[in-house]
């Protein structure tokens, strides 16, 4: 065959084209992965969760109930959920603290061990954490052996007979969700309950909260509470530059939240 | 035979040997699912190990069983929102105790237990500046939440030796 050096300088460009598109370019013809950027309006199974803010009093009611159903022993310094309280002074300073993970609440204005007036507050609330059953998980990714997965529904469990312990999801996760389970040695999280909500069952953080800042629910589900409260109102995911696409979706967040 | 065929069938011999170790070690329900390797490749056995975890805060639909008279009162009061697990399940050895062996005689696995100390009041109670001071959970709107100083209301004494923390007033 002759090639003609407008036939090579064409089929040259065309080929060096084609090798630089991306393979996720194309992803926009697939109607799934279009549905799920709108994740509330998507038909697929999935769970998601809602933490407001404002209406948290810093109890450590959630973090109780949660360590207590989760079988961790109680006195240890690692649990499922938390509650941070972000105290900001006068001066600009953010004081950032959870005293045990608030398993017993938040009883004096002593955030880091330090006394401090009234006066010199500007703001302060407190913020609950929990594993965020990212779309994306990043510790799922980096696990060598399969033992941590996500399952159809969105929440991302571990495989405590499969896990060898080697601890790359706990320092991959953006969010600090994960840690090594003290008796099993193996990483545990957050695991939205699934013991309860398979059942019907509210998370035991969720009943446990008597102010109605936790809730539990269907994403693809129009009625439940998390779909309208995603839906019709200002809510922020934690740390959304990772593009983990978290699920866990927060009221009145601010900028000194970490 | 040609001696260039030895190191093909000890080759194959590997190959072989190593596919036989991966059936016998790799558990037979391991796979991806929806062939998604990146996010689904686990051993699908250990979903149902998440579902069978036994549930152990079972609610106050649990507790009336024998307490009917109590969940009455709590749900008449202002602590209706406020589960008895929240106050009476107990992780200290020394405040636990039910007159019945629960998890025996119900299957039920969380230490219940009185706690009268003014630290678990506080948890919700004590006044903090940047504690929300509004409560929003009643059928009738927003209403003020009661929080007191702890350093200055009758410290030393236990709240309950005035309140009753079931009724929300005093004694």
């Amino acid at each position: 065959m002759e090639l003609t050096r407008r036939q090579l300088l064409k089929m040259g460009l065309l080929s060096v084209c084609g090798t630089v598109i991306p393979i996720s370019a194309l992803e926009i013809f697939k109607p799934d992965a279009l549905a799920s950027l709108v994740h509330p309006f998507s038909k697929k199974k999935r769970w998601a969760f809602v933490v407001d803010t404002t209406k948290c009093m810093g109890c450590g009611m959630c973090a109780k109930a949660c360590k207590l159903e989760s079988d961790i022993p109680f006195d240890t310094e690692v649990q499922r959920t938390w509650v941070e309280r972000y105290v900001q002074l006068k001066t600009g300073e953010v004081i950032i603290d959870s005293p045990r993970g608030a398993r017993y609440g938040f009883t004096a204005n002593d955030p880091q061990g330090r006394e401090l007036k009234d006066e010199d507050v500007t703001k302060g609330f407190f913020v609950p954490k929990l594993c965020n059953h990212c779309e994306k998980p990043s510790c799922v990714q980096v696990c060598p052996v399969g033992a941590t997965y996500k399952t159809d529904d969105g929440v991302v469990l571990v495989d405590r007979k499969w896990c060898i312990g080697c601890g790359y999801c706990i320092t991959n996760c953006p969010y600090f969700a994960r840690f090594f389970h003290p008796i099993y040695n193996v990483a545990d999280k957050c695991t939205f309950c699934y013991q309860r909500i398979t059942k019907g069952l509210n998370t035991a953080c969720s009943d446990a909260c008597a102010f109605g800042v936790r809730k539990i629910g269907k994403l693809y589900d129009p009625d439940s509470e998390v779909f309208k409260i995603i839906t019709t109102q200002r809510v922020a995911v934690l740390k959304p530059e990772f593009g983990n696409e978290p699920h866990v979706f927060y009221l009145g967040l601010d900028d000194i939240v970490k | 035979m040609s001696h260039a065929w030895r190191p093909v069938i000890v080759v194959i011999g590997v190959i072989v040997f190593i596919l036989g170790m991966r059936m016998i070690l790799v558990p037979g329900d391991f796979k991806a699912k929806n062939g998604d390797y990146k996010y689904q490749w686990h051993r699908v056995s250990s979903e149902e190990f998440w579902k069978n975890f036994p549930v152990k805060h079972k609610g106050r639909e649990f507790c009336k069983q024998c307490h009917p008279d109590k969940i009455e009162k709590v749900a008449d009061s202002g602590h209706k929102n406020v589960q008895c697990e929240n106050c009476h399940a107990q992780f200290n050895p020394e405040k636990k105790g039910h007159p019945i062996n629960l998890k025996e005689d119900f299957g039920y696995l969380l230490d219940i237990g009185i706690d009268r100390s003014r630290e678990l009041c506080k948890r919700c109670h004590a006044k903090l500046e940047y504690r929300p001071n509004l409560y929003f959970m009643f059928a009738k709107g927003p209403s003020t939440f009661h929080m007191i100083d702890p350093t200055k209301h009758n410290p030393g004494i236990e709240c309950v030796t005035c309140h009753d923390v079931h009724r929300t007033g005093f004694k």
